[in-house]
This record gives structure tokens, C-alpha cells and sequence, in this order.
């Protein structure tokens, strides 16, 4: 198979590590070999945090700037931050409350690389539903809903399911049928 | 069915020390070693076996447990980062001399960035130093193999062996398949030995003959390790340019060859930098033109090849001696040689327009800072309003984040923050001057190497504040339990030590210990702490600062949560957000005042203690 990349990136706190576990989870579930690279320490404090998480019969962790087709951040800067990683015609998803997502200057470098980019509110999402900590699972809900990754929606929610901590399945799968939702309506709107 | 987990590097290690038959494991936790032990007992309790693990106080104290579990028969291993190493050297250096029984494997892991270290030293060095073998997995599966490898000669040769795996093999993910893991019942004995074992130096003479023996042997056995020192070189080919590499670098060259469907370009591959293999890196090396290096961190294996002339690397300027060799700067290195070399390049790296464009974007840096509801926090905010002039000594942990807060001017090493303060003490009194001096270290960092250096402090008169930021975890390196809480690594009881006693121990009179949510109490104890210290009769002065970590013990934290709001009192002077830095206060420009961030606000209240103009109130 064709390798894949994914680039995760947020700050530390959001879930990230978390939202890249669901993901490698459920690649493995799906038979896909699996490698993640991920940030601990200091940075988790608050820092800017990325994971790797590469499919495919590979020997190292880390995604190579310029291969990664997607890119699925939790915050919008440091989803730009990390725009070097995406490949020509890759999909970036990001977490953001601004109408003027992608800003000006990011708008015309994505159309030039021919990606495809998204945007939810996922903090908002997130909040209404009483886990303001749980963007990330919105994030991966509106991901889901587009059937462009690898491993779709039920193999994700199967993941949640699977190995959420108690305390928080429910609010966690609640989360994430939220942000499905929210991809399934656009698509639905856009499609006609 | 197979069982399979994606594990952790530290988990695939962990998991390769109890399929090994290892009976003692101990730890002091450091990024990027601080999952391993954690690991170890996920595995003991699924496959009830009787290992024995704990956290020790600190690395040296894990290596010589581990040491001595070695020289009973038992299979140890201890766990470090590679300061860690430094704490440990003292054991180490012994040990190699001293020799082992049972296998005793050193786990050390390296931080090229680095991420989360003072240093990017390379623990290979360390190896080459003490003359103990070193084992360099380029992967988590490999890491997992090379313990069971690393345990086998450590056991054969009775010499220690190191693993050293870098933080990319310590914190990637990999699916890994479990095998069987069958218990060790290898019995304690004790051989009495003086001659060795209490080695006086006529007998240390004797024993660095037995060392360097062992190495030959082993170096030679090295050269025949086909599974970890190999090369793909075509019998009686040419090559214009081969790469040698090891560690984290070799996977990564490995998946750009595969990928660009190079066979053009030979690789040797070092799993054992050291005892090096000579004589196979002399097949590889007689096969082509040039050879380039790519190792992490420094230059152990550039060293140790002969044929210098034929080297590019580190020490010929091809390879930058700093910083992490992530994939795309292995690859602009590889294609900047190959241009040299006038060889066909690799393709093109597509990035240049995207970092640009980010440089461009001026992104705001988004330093590591307290969480919310830190205790630390207000603890510092309380010391920078007592000691405006001071100079802050302060260590190793989350709390070196008050660098942000201006309450942090030295960090050196583990303990530092007394040793450096007595030091600042005696330097500034020799000129007469009453310099104010804040110490501020952690519970762990204090346990780990905090009472030495205060006894020595107390003895030789120093004068200083110490405020012992005592939030009953390790927090930065994952909440792992300090000796006070009488929690051991496996989750039993153990004997709670206390901090006070040990303070007292060292010979402070005036201890006192303050709840830093409150900010006024703290503030007063510091004023009468500065009295102490000026007093005649006086001395050092120690304040624990005692409450739990937010992020450990949230309830604990804050048992009544206080919904605080700003109102139309704010001057937008910006204090609390320089002085304070919550991450949950921010500057609203659309109202015009301070806000809060309700996503991240844990309602800890304190910052209602700190508004100069009144304006954070309860909502």
C-alpha cells in the first residue's frame, strides 16, 4: 500500500495525543501497519504539540515536510504553523470559530497546492455539549463525516467506544456524532 | 489469535524487559524515559509475574539497586534520561569494572532537540566513557529486541550493558505482537568476593584487564551480529557514495531509499556503536568513494572510522553538530552530497514556499506555560511581590515555566536551585552585600537531589529563602509518586516521607508550610521568612508551599470551585496577564478589557486575589 501521513497538531492540553491514538486504533483495527511519533514533556504544558501518525509498511515515526496528506489541527495557528508537512492536494481540517478561515495569504498558497481545506467549530461544539475539553473529538467527528481518510466514521466511533475512559464514553461518542453531524449537513448542503 | 497493541517505544521496551526474564526494575522518571517502569508493571500485573520495580529517589540510587540485584544472580535493568546517566556515572564507571552476574541492562534515552532536556548529549559517549557495550534501536520493535540481545551478553560477558534509545523511538507508536512471556525463578544468592566486589585499586588494575578482555570478545562478537550491523553492498561493486548510520537516522534513510527505489546507494547499518565493528565498517568503507555519517547525537561512530579522508559528516561539516536529524534536514543533507558528488539527486524537496510562508505569517510562539490552576503559580506570584530584587534560584520541573513569570533566573541541573542559591550567597557576602536570594525546587527534584545540597547549605552558613514547591507529584514527567505520598510504583503502600522531617534533618530551624492558593498568607510567611534570613540568629529559611497539582488531583485541587468574572474595572493594565499568565486570562480587544477563557478556566478563583484595580470578581 501507498504510505499515508497524518500530521495532528494543537496545543498541549486539547487532546492530541488522544485524537491520534482513536486514529492509530482504528488504522490498526482496519489491518494497516502502524507508526506514531508523539510529544510529551514540557510542551504539553501549553506548548504547541504535533503527532505523526504514518500507515503503511514504514521504519521511522516522523512524516517528511511536504508528504503528509492531511493535516487536522485543533487550533488555527498551529495548524498553520504546520502547513510546511501537507503534500500538493492534501485535505487540511481545522478547529476554528473565524469566518476568515484560511486567512488571505493561506487561502492562495492552499489554492495553489490544490488542498482541500475545512474548518469547525470545535471548541464550541464542544462546550454546548457541557466538554469543553473534548474538541478533538468533534474535530475527528467532522473528519469523519467526509470519507476522505483511510478509516471511516464507524471504525473511529467503534475506537471511541472501545477505549475511552469510562467517566467519558458518553460524552465523548455525544461529541463526536456532533461534529459528524455537522460534516454530514455541510456535505449534504453541498452537494445538494 | 496473536495478541497485538499499538505500544509505546517505552512500552515495546518495557514489554522486551519481562519477556527477558527481568526480575528487578527501577526508574527515576524523566521525558523521554518516564513510561517504561509505568509499562513494566502494566505488564507484571496482566501476566502476574513478581518483578520488582520501584521509583527510586534518583538515578544513581537506581543503578546501584539495580546493580546489586545483578551480583545476586537476578536480571535487573534501570531506566533513566540520559542526564539521568550523568547522575548515575558515579555507579556506572564502578560497575563496569566491577562486572555483573545476572544481566544488568542500563536503559538511557537520549533527547536530540532537544525537547525536554538541559543538554543533547549523547549517551553512546558515556558508553564509550564507562567502556561498557551500547545497544542503538532505530525503532520501538527493535528497541524490544535489543533488550532481550542486551541481557544476553550482559549476562555472558558480566559486564553492564546500555540501550540507548532516542526520544523517536521512546515516544513513537508501533503495532507490536505479544509473544510468550515466561516467569524468571532464578533465586538470590550472594557469593562473597571482596577482591571483586569491595575491589581495592591493586585490584581495580586487575579488574580494567578483565574489562578491556571482555570487549574484545564482545566487539568481535558484534562483528558477526547480522540482525543489528549490517550492509547491502553487492560483492565486488563500486559505490561513489555509501551512508552508515544508526539509531533513529537509519530508519529514516532507510524509508527515503525505499521510497525513491534508490539501489545506487549501499547502507551500513550500527546497532552496536560501541564495541564498534570494525572490521565491517572496513568492508564498507574499502566499497566506496565516500561514505557519509548520519548518527544522533554526536559523533561516536565518525570517530571510530579509520579512513577519515573518505568521511562526510559531522566533523567535516556536512552533518550540523546540533540539533535533532528530523527527515526533511536527513534529506536536504543527503541531497546537498549528492550534488557534490554530482550523483542524481533525490526528488526535489517541495517545502521551501510553505516554511516561507509560515516565517512570514509571524506566528506567535506558543511557550509552555503553568496550567490553569497551577499552584506554582501563585506561589511564585506571591514571591515575585515579596522579593521584587531578588535573584530566583530555581530547578528542574514544571515550575521552571516561572520563567515566564520572571521568578526564574538559574536552572543548572537536578538540585540546583540550593546549591546555586548558597553559592550566589557566599560570593555576594564575600563582597559584603546582602543580596535577597529566592530558592524555589519541586518535592521530586528535592528528594532527588535537594537534601544534600541543604545540609551543606545550613553547615556552611548560608542565607536564603528556600520555597519548596511541594505539589505531592512528579507533574512534569507524568504524575508518577514522590516519597512523601507513600505510594509506591506498583500502586502499594509504602512508608510516606516527610518533607518537613527531612528539612529539619539538615539542620533548618524555621520551617513553615503555607497553602499558595492563599496568596496573602503565602505573602506574609515570605516577610517573615526575609526577617530570618537578615536576623543575627537566623539562617536558612524553608516555606513548603502545599497543595496538589490540578492536573493529578483535580477535585483535590479545588474542592470549591469559584466562577470568577471581569468587570468594567479593568484598566487594561495588563498586570495579571504579566504577572499572573494564567492561560485562561487573555486581553479581549472586541470588549475592550481582560477576559477569560471559559474553555480552559478551571475555576480555581485565585486570581481574584490579584487584580490591582479590584476588577476580577465571583461571578
Amino acid at each position: 500500500m501507498e504510505t499515508i501521513n497524518i500530521v495532528l497538531s494543537g496545543l498541549g492540553g486539547q487532546g492530541i495525543l488522544f485524537m491520534t491514538r482513536v486514529l492509530a486504533q482504528a488504522s490498526l483495527h482496519h489491518g494497516f501497519p502502524v507508526m506514531v511519533a508523539e510529544t510529551h514533556g514540557m510542551a504539553q504544558r501549553g506548548g504547541s504539540v504535533i503527532s505523526h501518525l504514518r500507515l503503511g509498511e514504514v521504519e521511522s515515526s516522523l512524516v517528511r515536510t511536504g508528504t503528509a496528506q492531511f493535516l487536522l489541527s485543533l487550533e488555527e495557528n498551529e495548524g498553520y504553523r504546520n502547513l510546511p508537512f501537507l503534500s500538493r492536494g492534501g485535505r487540511m481540517y481545522v478547529n476554528t470559530n473565524s469566518k476568515h478561515f484560511p486567512i488571505e495569504e493561506v487561502k492562495e498558497f492552499l489554492d495553489k497546492r490544490e488542498v482541500i481545506y475545512r474548518s469547525i467549530p470545535a471548541g464550541t461544539i464542544a462546550q454546548e455539549l457541557g466538554a469543553p475539553r473534548s474538541s478533538n473529538l468533534a474535530l475527528l467527528g467532522y473528519f469523519s463525516a467526509f470519507a476522505e481518510g483511510p478509516i471511516g466514521y464507524k471504525d473511529i466511533k467503534t475506537t471511541i467506544d472501545k477505549i475511552s475512559p469510562k467517566r467519558l464514553k458518553d460524552i465523548n461518542l455525544k461529541v463526536f456524532e456532533a461534529g459528524y453531524k455537522k460534516g454530514k449537513d455541510f456535505r449534504g448542503n453541498f452537494f445538494g | 489469535m496473536i495478541r497485538e497493541e499499538i505500544l509505546l517505544g517505552n512500552g515495546a521496551i518495557a514489554l522486551g524487559l519481562v519477556e527477558s526474564g527481568c526480575q528487578i526494575v527501577t526508574s527515576y522518571p524523566g521525558t523521554p524515559s518516564s513510561e517504561i517502569l509505568p509499562e513494566v508493571v502494566r505488564f507484571v500485573k496482566s501476566e502476574k509475574l513478581d518483578t520488582y520495580v520501584e521509583w527510586s529517589t534518583n538515578e544513581k540510587v537506581a543503578l546501584d539497586t539495580a546493580f546489586a540485584a545483578s551480583i545476586t544472580g537476578k536480571r535487573a535493568a534501570c531506566c533513566m534520561k540520559q542526564v539521568g546517566l550523568n547522575v548515575a556515572a558515579d555507579s556506572l564507571m564502578s560497575a563496569a569494572y566491577l562486572g555483573t552476574v545476572g544481566g544488568l541492562v542500563i536503559i538511557s534515552c537520549d533527547d536530540p532537540g532537544p525537547h525536554s532536556s538541559q543538554t543533547e548529549q549523547d549517551t553512546r559517549f558515556m558508553a564509550r566513557l564507562a567502556k561498557v557495550p551500547v545497544l542503538d534501536p532505530s525503532n520501538p520493535q527493535e528497541a524490544r529486541e535489543m533488550v532481550g540481545l542486551a541481557m544476553d551478553i550482559s549476562e555472558e560477558f558480566r559486564i553492564p550493558v546500555i540501550l540507548r534509545p532516542a526520544i523517536r523511538v521512546c515516544h513513537a507508536r508501533q503495532n507490536i505482537s505479544f509473544g510468550p512471556i515466561k516467569k524468571n525463578d532464578q533465586k538470590a544468592s550472594f557469593e562473597k568476593n571482596p577482591q571483586r566486589w569491595a575491589a581495592t585499586p591493586r585490584f581495580r588494575l586487575i579488574l580494567h584487564g578483565e574489562l578491556n578482555k571482555k570487549l574484545k570478545k564482545i566487539g568481535k562478537r558484534f562483528e558477526d551480529l547480522s540482525q543489528y550491523n549490517f550492509h547491502n553492498l553487492e560483492s565486488g561493486k563500486r559505490y561513489p557514495l555509501g551512508i552508515i548510520a544508526g539509531g533513529v537516522p537509519y530508519s529514516v534513510i532507510r524509508d527515503f531509499l525505499s521510497e525513491e527505489k534508490r539501489t545506487d546507494i549501499p547502507v551500513l547499518k550500527i546497532g552496536t556503536p560501541y564495541p564498534f565493528p570494525e572490521s565491517l565498517a572496513a568492508e564498507f568503507m574499502s566499497a566506496c568513494e565516500k561514505v557519509m555519517v548520519i548518527e544522533e547525537t554526536d559523533t561516536l561512530i565518525e570517530y571510530l572510522l579509520r579512513d577519515k579522508d573518505k568521511v562526510m559528516g559531522r566533523l567535516s561539516g556536512h552533518v550540523p553538530p546540533e540539533g535533532e536529524l528530523v527527515p526533511q534536514v536527513i534529506h536536504k543533507l543527503i541531497n546537498n552530497v549528492l550534488e557534490e558528488l554530482n550523483l542524481e539527486p533525490f526528488q526535489a524537496d517541495d517545502d521551501h514556499e510553505a516554511v516561507q510562508l509560515v516565517k512570514d505569517l509571524q506566528l506567535p510562539v506558543r511557550r509552555p506555560t503553568l496550567c490553569p490552576g497551577c499552584p506554582e503559580r501563585s506561589a511564585f506570584f506571591a514571591i515575585r511581590k515579596t522579593r521584587p530584587k531578588a535573584i530566583f534560584t530555581s530547578d528542574i520541573g514544571c515550575y521552571t515555566l516561572g520563567l515566564n513569570l520572571g521568578v526564574v533566573d538559574t536552572c543548572l541541573d537536578m538540585g540546583a536551585a540550593i546549591t546555586i542559591a548558597a553559592g550566589f550567597y557566599h560570593s555576594f557576602a564575600q563582597d559584603a552585600i546582602e543580596q535577597p536570594i529566592v530558592a524555589t525546587i519541586g518535592d521530586s527534584t528535592f528528594f532527588h537531589a535537594g537534601p544534600v545540597g541543604l545540609l551543606n547549605a545550613v553547615y556552611n552558613g548560608a542565607r536564603f529563602i528556600l520555597v519548596i514547591l511541594d505539589n505531592l507529584t512528579t507533574a512534569m514527567t507524568g504524575m508518577q509518586p514522590t516519597p512523601a505520598l507513600g505510594i509506591r510504583a506498583d500502586g502499594s503502600k509504602g512508608k510516606a516521607i516527610s518533607l518537613e522531617r527531612i528539612v529539619a534533618g539538615c539542620g533548618v530551624d524555621f520551617i513553615e508550610v503555607v497553602d499558595p492558593y492563599d496568596i496573602k498568607k503565602t505573602t506574609s510567611l515570605l516577610k517573615k521568612a526575609v526577617k530570618y534570613v537578615k536576623d543575627p540568629k537566623g539562617g536558612i529559611a524553608v516555606i513548603i508551599a502545599r497543595h496538589p497539582c490540578v492536573i493529578a488531583y483535580p477535585d483535590e485541587a479545588i474542592p470549591q470551585k469559584k466562577k470568577v468574572t471581569i468587570t468594567e474595572d479593568c484598566v487594561e493594565c495588563n498586570f495579571c496577564l504579566d504577572r499572573f499568565e494564567c492561560p485562561a486570562l487573555y486581553h479581549d480587544q472586541e470588549l475592550g478589557r481582560v477576559n477569560i477563557n471559559r474553555e480552559i478556566c478551571v475555576d480555581c478563583g485565585v486570581c481574584l486575589q490579584i487584580c490591582p484595580k479590584g476588577a476580577i470578581v465571583e461571578a
